[in-house]
């Protein structure tokens, strides 16, 4: 490895802390990813594997992922739900990878939501 | 009489006398070597006898009488075998508190041993430390590197029973 | 960059790994990949979590949950919920000690919320392992700015303006040991690094290197800026590999990115570091033996001057400072001094890490500002003492230091207040010990300590050390002497002066320490040969029996109920208590506290088997024994001290008479405790047995009224004093004269008196009664009003934890309906027409420590409110009333209104010819206690009259031989105490029915089995 300067130094702690940043709070949109049987049997794993390339290829490092279960509404699936800090959560249904790519570029990254894959707004579960 | 190379093989065999040798050799003339050389001989060795002693000191230009006195200072060298196994029993503050002591009991007379001592067949060494600092899972015994924590004296036998 | 959804930071510091975390972290390594997560989910190993009695731990971002105690069969079912589900697995959470509640966030868990984290900033959060991740934490940024723009003058300064001390025990300030380095001439200096931690209880220094290393490199390359050197050294114990293993790991990164070797960063500046494996010496963390030790030679310490600073390692210039200084450095150049000292006391500024062990909930790594209050680290951020056991002393300093007792509580915790009472700050052991701690022990166990690692160069610590442990040995074995205390205290001081090192010159500290605090229990050592604490073995029997005060043959009883020979049980019980059957059923059972099988499940129930002997045992009849002796005895109160002196001076052949002022004998037995818990009868018949010894009780008899304290003075040779305590003390509060306003003894005094009155209703207390208090009174006052029917509130001004009262007796009154506020404390009671109309309350919070230990509460303003009510029993304690001895008796009497004993005397007044014992002396306290003071002062007064003429001592007649099976179980099962059959809460209120109803033949002899038999001599 090549010995590294004082600039380096402040590289290399930019890119870590980017990589780390899920360890420290600073978050802007949560998105969670419905994970249960019938959610993976519809494909949310693809859709899963799609946000996180997406992620990585935006190098942005204030979005959060999580799963969660079925929701109930298993003949929609794959759901996802976006929450915009301080905006009210939104649910899409039939997800796929294509639907991921766009509802991340448009609604995560610039803020407008994707509304013919929406399947509800707010906190109320449908 | 004997020489002391003779003497060494009583004990150990070319291999382990050839690998002591490359240490020797690779601290030779560094200043501190005496310590690091020891300790490699222990390891190579498992102990460190008279002959290996009077071996490190002739390789290291070093009086025998300087070995010895380190060799006894430091409480990880020994003179004595060692058995297969080590068992070691923390009898630190924390440890102590919470039965340490009765553990080490029920080992001296499992084995009818005392500290210090190797069983007869040579499976186990039996020590006790001063503190692992493993003191959240006191009463600790170690078994060679593994750490047994919260060890009852009724679970000592189980333990020990996977050290063959 | 590569993303991943979740962060999993398992702990790998060597507590988790010792409690499986190693196969932990592997199984859900190969779970993930099962459920195809591994790309989306990090496995980082960090250091020590801090947090290792709940080892293995995990944190789980971006939710930060942490995961407690986690096994490798919980694997699958984590991966599922968590990362597959989304739903945190709450049966991994951690839970609070005492309440049981889950916790899910690290943050919100209190033994974190309470720290200040800066050394250990990282601990937990990066992987140890990787150099970025250091980085990213503004790692080498403080290296980086020493080298680049500040002068080694300018680095000293800074660390001295900070006011960062030497954190290995000494507390020299650091920036003065760097400027004499520095201004010491010479090419060659070296910067050595102390990791030789090996006091016992410590890890701190191990758990920074295993979880931070790099902040260790980083602080030693600007130290060695400072004073010019190239070359530095880290002796680390050979006990640590994991620490060894990550400190190679990271002087490679360091090496490969040139933060260590030739030209650092570019700016020509060379520094080197090598690691040392110390061999194991104790002595080798004194800076001048661990020099020695380097330099390949026996690691015996040097005289000083020449301070290491002009002639160190290899004679040349060096510095030493342990590993939780470096730490701090590179912050301090990296932030500023002003930022360092921004925390901490005037003298004692930023933060220090401390071990916390021992018996604590929270064992694990804990870093505070300097000055944080003991109490807060032992009980806010320790989670106080497992098992309901009493705090008694924190060991600081290992076998250097001292204890600090639990009236110090409140102390800051910071150089100069650890100094001044006795400890050190040392490197940071915190051993937190309970009530079940020898002082003696531990002395003697620090001392065994300091003696085997002494070097042996100096004579004063290789024969000091050795003297004091033999007498100190000495002490725990019974053969301590008169004197020995003293010979401790002498042989501290000169050891202390003329010692060559730290070693022998801390050596004796820990012996002065628990002089200092614990000198009672020494004595009772040496003079006794008893061991309060139950822990010299050498002095007792067995835990239980020790812990009697009338040392009951507790395993004896047990062995015969086992056997089935009860009779035989009976006479055991009766050869040190007169009254079996009373404590069968009321005693506070101090034996059952101390009992051994608590370590492996519960206790025994041995206050329970107790009743059942004397419940299904037949009682030996007793005979008169003739009176003997021409000397006649008077006793003043036929309680369970007075009956007890009576009866066994009666048995030693002297007339004995009891005076009793109520109309029945028993004293508190009788008047005090309610029969639903203690039926009359029960108590009855054993004193039956006192008055069958020859014994005369005269009741209805107050001396001072019914015959002076004079006429009984000219009509008896001896008086035995032993009136208890029978008034009330007063709430000091407005209206507390008023109607419906009683004390609780007067109360229960009064119903035990008048009872029919009570249950026909001819007396009441209304039908909403509060009372005041937390102690055995406030709990029987209040289950007799709710037997009366009435809507029963116990005002409590602490926690539930602070009631002086038995655990058992607030359950019982719970499930009776007695309802319990705490953190009350009453104002004024509220009038109308004289009579009470309710009690003007006020809410508490917890304060300060008190001397006790519990926290003082402290009033909440504004929080007043009123309690209506129509009677109000004030249960805040009780003292003797003692008008009834004159003043001009002798007999001094002190401000709590208690019987003054003479100098050095157990039961003797300032009168010769007048004794005195029971709650009269030591105020309220316990059956038993008043028991062996009825005991002690038979026995001293039969002495007194004896040696007075001349006699020889009595000779106890013989007692019947009655041999003890050894019958044991080859192995232990787990089993719990076995559960008294008891009447229904519901069914109880009704009457005053003995509550107990006593255990069946079976269940009392499977309860005698659990008995581990601790009395075995094997």
């Amino acid at each position: 490895m090549a010995k590294i300067k004082i600039e380096d130094l402040k590289k290399i702690k930019e890119r870590v802390q980017a990589e780390n940043a899920l360890r420290h709070g600073d978050r802007r949109v949560r998105v969670t990813v419905h994970m249960g049987t019938c959610g993976i049997a519809a494909g949310a794993r693809e859709v899963m594997t799609t946000l996180m390339k997406e992620i990585e290829e935006a190098q942005v490092s204030d979005v959060v992922v999580t799963t969660s279960g079925c929701m109930g509404l298993c003949s929609r699936e794959p759901e996802i739900t976006v929450e915009i800090v301080g905006e009210e959560p939104i649910v899409y249904e039939y997800v796929n990878e294509n639907k991921m790519r766009q509802i991340f570029r448009r609604h995560i990254l610039e803020g407008e939501i994707q509304t013919p894959f929406v399947l509800a707004r707010g906190k109320e579960q449908p | 009489m004997k020489s002391n190379y003779d003497e060494l093989l009583e004990e150990f065999t070319e291999e382990q006398i050839r690998q002591l040798d490359d240490a020797i050799a690779l601290y030779k003339g560094q200043p501190g070597a005496l310590i690091p050389v020891l300790e490699k001989a222990q390891e190579l060795l498992g102990f460190l006898s008279a002959s290996a002693q009077k071996h490190v000191g002739d390789g290291l230009n070093i009086p025998l009488s300087q070995v010895y006195g380190v060799v006894t200072f430091y409480s990880l060298f020994t003179m004595q075998p060692r058995g297969k196994h080590t068992i070691r029993v923390c009898l630190g503050t924390a440890c102590y508190v919470r039965g340490g002591k009765k553990i080490s009991d029920s080992i001296k007379q499992m084995f009818n041993i005392e500290e210090g001592e190797t069983t007869e067949d040579r499976r186990f060494t039996f020590e006790t430390v001063r503190c692992l600092g493993a003191c959240g899972l006191g009463p600790v015994m170690v078994v060679d590197d593994d750490v047994h924590g919260r060890v009852k004296p009724d679970k000592i036998k189980s333990i020990l029973d996977q050290y063959r | 960059m590569k993303v991943f959804r979740s962060h999993i930071l398992v702990c790998g510091g060597t507590a988790c790994r010792a409690s499986g975390g190693a196969d932990v972290k592997q199984a859900l390594a190969a779970e993930l990949a099962k459920q195809n997560l591994a790309d989306e989910i990090r496995i980082v190993e960090t250091g020590c979590n801090g947090f290792c009695a709940m080892g293995p731990v995990m944190v789980v971002y971006p939710e930060g949950i942490m995961y407690v105690e986690v096994k490798k069969e919980d694997i699958p079912e984590l991966v599922e919920e968590h990362f597959l589900k989304g739903r945190p697995l709450e049966r991994l959470f951690y839970k609070e000690a005492t309440t049981e509640t889950p916790i899910p966030e690290i943050k919100e868990i209190p033994f974190f919320a309470h720290q200040e984290l800066r050394v250990l900033r990282n601990k937990g959060l990066i992987d140890p392992e990787l150099i970025d991740e250091y980085i990213a934490r503004d790692g080498y940024a403080g290296a980086a700015k020493a080298l680049t723009e500040m002068t080694p003058e300018q680095i000293v300064q800074e660390v001295l303006d900070s006011g960062l001390r030497g954190r290995g025990g000494a507390g020299f300030p650091t920036g003065l040991k760097w400027r004499f380095a520095a201004q010491s001439k010479g090419d060659i200096k070296y910067v050595l690094c102390n990791a030789d931690e090996g006091d016992p209880g410590a890890f701190m220094d191990r758990s920074v290197l295993e979880a931070d290393p790099h902040a260790v490199l980083e602080g030693m390359v600007i130290a060695a800026k400072a004073i010019g050197s190239n070359k530095g050294f880290i002796y680390c114990r050979a006990e640590y590999p994991l620490a060894i293993r990550r400190l190679t790991i990271a002087i490679e990164q360091a090496k490969d990115y040139g933060l260590l070797g030739d030209n650092i960063l570019d700016t020509g500046f060379n520094f080197d570091i090598e690691i040392y494996r110390g061999a194991g010496a104790f002595v080798c963390g004194e800076e001048t033996a661990l020099m020695t030790s380097i330099e390949g030679k026996r690691g015996m310490p040097r005289p000083r001057p020449p301070f290491p600073a002009v002639a160190g390692l290899w004679q040349k210039p060096s510095i030493l400072n342990n590993v939780e200084t470096f730490a701090n450095v590179g912050q301090v150049i990296d932030k500023g001094s002003a930022w360092f000292s921004s925390v901490g006391t005037e003298k004692s500024k930023g933060t220090k890490v401390f071990a916390l062990t021992g018996d604590v909930n929270n064992v694990g790594l804990v870093e505070v500002p300097m000055g944080t209050p003991l109490g807060t680290i032992v009980f806010d951020i320790g989670g106080g003492i497992p098992k309901g056991k009493k705090f008694k002393a924190a060991q600081l300093g290992g076998p250097s230091g001292g204890m600090i007792p639990v009236q110090h509580l409140n102390a800051p915790v910071d150089f100069e207040t650890v100094a001044e009472l006795g400890a050190i700050m040392g490197s940071g052991g915190m051993i937190v010990m309970n009530e079940d701690m020898c002082p003696v022990d531990m002395a003697r166990f620090f001392m065994d300590f300091c003696q085997d690692e002494s070097c042996g160069k100096c004579v004063p610590c290789r024969e000091g050390t050795k003297r004091m442990l033999e007498i100190l040995t000495d002490i725990c074995g019974g053969r301590g002497r008169e004197g020995d205390i003293e010979l401790l205290e002498e042989m501290a001081v000169i050891i202390k002066d003329t010692a060559l090192c730290g070693l022998g010159q801390t050596a004796p500290n820990p012996v002065l320490s628990t002089i200092r605090y614990f000198r009672d229990e020494y004595e009772a050592h040496i003079r006794d040969k008893r061991c309060p604490a139950g822990v010299c073995t050498a002095l007792f029997k067995s835990p239980c029996q020790n812990a009697c005060p009338v040392g009951m043959d507790v395993p004896s009883y047990l062995a015969l109920v086992r056997a089935g020979r009860f009779d035989d049980a009976y006479k055991i019980l009766l050869r040190t208590n007169p009254f079996p059957a009373v404590c069968g059923r009321v005693c506070d059972h101090q034996c059952q506290f101390k009992c051994r099988r608590a370590t492996a499940d519960e206790a025994l129930a041995i206050k329970f088997v107790k009743r059942f002997i004397t419940d299904n045992g037949n009682r030996p009849p007793v005979k008169a024994v003739p009176v003997t002796r021409k000397e006649k005895i008077a006793v003043v109160g036929a309680g369970p001290s007075g009956l007890t002196a009576a009866g066994d001076l009666a048995a030693r052949g002297y007339k004995v008479t009891v005076y009793e002022e109520l109309p029945e004998p028993g004293g508190m037995m009788r008047y005090g405790i309610p029969p639903y818990r203690l039926p009359r009868d029960v108590m009855a018949h054993e004193i039956d047995d006192i008055r069958a010894l020859g014994v005369d009780i005269v009741c209805n008899t107050r001396i001072g009224r019914d015959i002076s304290f004079n006429e009984l003075d000219a009509s008896f040779d001896y008086i035995f004093l032993a009136p208890g305590a029978h008034k009330s003390q007063p709430l000091g509060v407005d209206g507390e004269d008023s109607e419906g306003v009683y004390g609780s003894v007067e109360f229960l005094r009064d119903f035990n008196l008048d009872e029919d009155a009570w249950i026909s209703r001819r007396k009441s207390l209304g039908s909403r009664v509060a009372v005041i208090g937390g102690g055995n009174s406030a709990i029987d006052a209040a289950r007799v009003a709710v037997r009366f029917g009435a809507d029963v509130t116990i005002l409590y001004r602490r926690t539930r934890e602070d009631m002086p009262a038995a655990e058992e007796e607030i359950i019982a009154a719970e499930h009776e309906g007695v309802k319990i506020e705490y953190f009350v404390a009453p104002l004024s009671i509220k009038t109308e027409n004289g009579k009470v109309a309710g009690i003007i309350c006020q809410r508490m919070k917890p304060g300060d420590f008190d001397r006790s230990g519990r926290r003082r509460p402290i009033p909440v303003e504004g929080s007043e409110f009123t309690l209506d009510v129509d009677s109000v029993i004030s249960a805040i304690g009780q003292q003797p009333d003692v008008e009834f001895v004159p003043e001009d008796s002798g007999v001094s009497i002190n401000k709590w209104s208690c019987f003054d004993l003479a100098e050095n005397r157990k039961t003797e007044t300032t009168s010769a010819k007048v004794y005195a014992g029971g709650d009269a002396v030591t105020g309220p306290w316990t059956v038993i206690g008043a028991i062996q003071a009825g005991h002690q002062a038979a026995a001293e007064m039969d002495e007194a009259i004896r040696a007075k003429n001349g006699e020889p001592a009595w000779q106890p007649p013989e007692e019947e031989k009655i041999d003890i099976p050894f019958e044991i179980d080859e192995e232990t099962e787990e089993q719990p105490q076995a559960a008294m059959p008891e009447l229904e809460p519901s069914r109880r209120i009704a009457d005053f029915a003995e509550v107990e109803l006593g255990y069946s033949i079976e269940t009392a002899i499977k309860e005698a089995s659990r008995c581990l038999r601790c009395d075995a001599e094997v």
